[in-house]
C-alpha cells in the first residue's frame, strides 16, 4: 500500500509544467556534488518523532537523482556517539566539520516547520512544511527551497478524472492508515528535489536521461 | 482497487522518462521507519532488508547507496561485529564516496571519532 502511494506521488509531480521561475543553481553547477550526507533534520512541530520519519523518506529522491547518499541511519549513529542527539544540535555544527567527519561533499540540511494533523468535523487536514538547505563541504550553500504540502479529504476534484481518481486513491490510502505523514513527507521532497522550478541537477549516477 | 492498480502501473509504464527508476529499493525506507516507530521490529527488518540484498546480489543488480551500510550498523547495534563489518565492505567496494567513512567504521569496529576526539 505505501508502495502505492509513493508511486501515486511520484506521478502526480512527475510531469507537471515548470511554470515558476527556476532556482539558481549556478553554485550548485560550480561545486558539482558527487556525494551528500543527510543529517537529522532540526524540529520545529511539536511531533517528536518527526525528524527520526522524515530522515528515511530522503534517500530515495537524492539516490534516484543520481547521488551517492551516505548511509542515514549509519550516519545518525555515527552522531549520536559524537554527542549529537537530536538535529537541533546538529544544524548548529559547521557544514566543513560534518561534510569533513564523513567525507561528504554536500550536506542537508533540512528544518521541519510542519508536521501536524487538525481535525475538524468533516476531514483532517494533514500539514507537513520543510525548508531544506544544501551546503557545500567549503562551507557555500549550494541550493535552498521550501515545501509545504497539505492533504485533506475534502480537496477531490481536481477539475480531470484522472486526477479525480488518483486523489480518491489517496483518500482512501490516507484515512486507512490515519495520520500517516510518509506519503506528504515523500510527495514534498520528490517535488522539491526532482521535480519542479526548485528541482537540483543530475548526479554522476544519473547520466542518461 | 485492483482497477486502480492497473490503470497506475501503466501511468508508470509510460509516464516520463525522468521517472525510470536507477535502483531496486526494497522498501529500504519502510525498513527504516518501521525499525523507528516499532523498535520490536527491527530484527524482522532486517531480514527482510537482507533478503532484498541477496536478490539484488544473485541478479547482479546494483545494490542502491547506503543500503549495505545501514544494515551494518542494524547488526552492529545487534552485537554481531562480524556481519557488520562485512557489509560495511560491501559498502565501500560498491560506492567508493563511502570509503572514508566505511574504513574508519571498520577499523574502530565501532564508530568514527571526530578530530577533536582524537588524543
Amino acid at each position: 500500500m505505501k508502495a502505492l502511494v509513493f508511486a501515486l506521488a511520484v506521478l502526480l509531480t512527475g510531469c507537471a509544467t515548470h511554470q515558476q521561475a527556476k532556482t539558481d543553481l549556478s553554485a550548485f553547477n560550480a561545486a558539482k556534488p558527487r556525494s551528500i550526507l543527510v543529517v537529522p533534520a532540526a524540529n520545529k512541530s511539536l511531533d517528536v518523532d518527526a525528524p527520526n520519519y522524515l530522515l528515511t523518506t530522503l534517500t530515495v529522491p537524492l539516490a534516484e537523482k543520481g547521488y551517492y547518499v551516505f548511509p542515514v541511519h549509519t550516519a545518525k549513529t555515527v552522531l549520536e556517539q559524537e554527542g549529537f542527539f537530536d538535529g537541533d544540535q546538529v544544524q548548529k555544527q559547521p557544514p566543513e566539520m560534518l561534510a569533513q567527519l564523513f567525507g561528504a561533499d554536500a550536506v542537508l540540511f533540512v528544518t521541519i516547520n510542519r508536521w501536524d494533523a487538525q481535525y475538524a468535523v468533516l476531514a483532517t487536514t494533514v500539514t507537513v512544511d520543510f525548508d531544506y538547505r544544501l551546503v557545500y563541504k567549503d562551507g557555500t550553500e549550494i541550493w535552498k527551497a521550501n515545501k509545504k504540502m497539505q492533504y485533506s479529504p475534502q480537496q477531490q476534484n481536481t477539475g480531470s478524472a484522472l486526477g479525480n481518481l488518483i486523489a480518491s486513491a489517496i483518500t482512501a490510502a490516507m484515512e486507512r492508515a490515519k495520520p500517516n505523514y510518509l506519503p506528504l513527507a515523500q510527495s514534498a521532497n520528490v517535488q522539491v528535489l526532482a521535480a519542479g522550478p526548485t528541482a537540483i541537477p543530475d548526479g554522476p549516477y544519473r547520466t542518461t536521461n | 482497487m485492483r482497477l486502480v492498480y492497473a490503470t497506475l502501473c501503466a501511468l508508470a509504464l509510460t509516464g516520463c522518462a525522468t521517472n525510470k527508476g536507477l535502483y531496486e529499493w526494497g522498501g529500504y525506507d519502510a525498513v527504516l521507519y518501521n525499525s523507528y516507530k516499532d523498535p520490536t521490529t527491527v530484527v524482522g527488518n532486517m531480514q527482510k532488508l537482507e533478503l532484498h540484498i541477496q536478490k539484488l546480489e544473485q541478479g547482479k543488480q546494483k545494490v542502491p547507496p547506503g543500503m549495505y551500510a545501514d544494515l551494518g550498523t542494524m547488526y552492529l547495534q545487534a552485537g554481531d561485529k562480524a556481519k557488520a563489518t562485512a557489509y560495511f565492505a560491501k559498502e565501500r567496494d560498491a560506492w567508493p564516496e563511502s570509503a572514508g567513512l566505511m574504513n574508519a567504521l571498520i577499523n574502530n569496529g565501532t564508530m568514527p571519532k571526530a578530530k577533536e576526539a582524537k588524543s
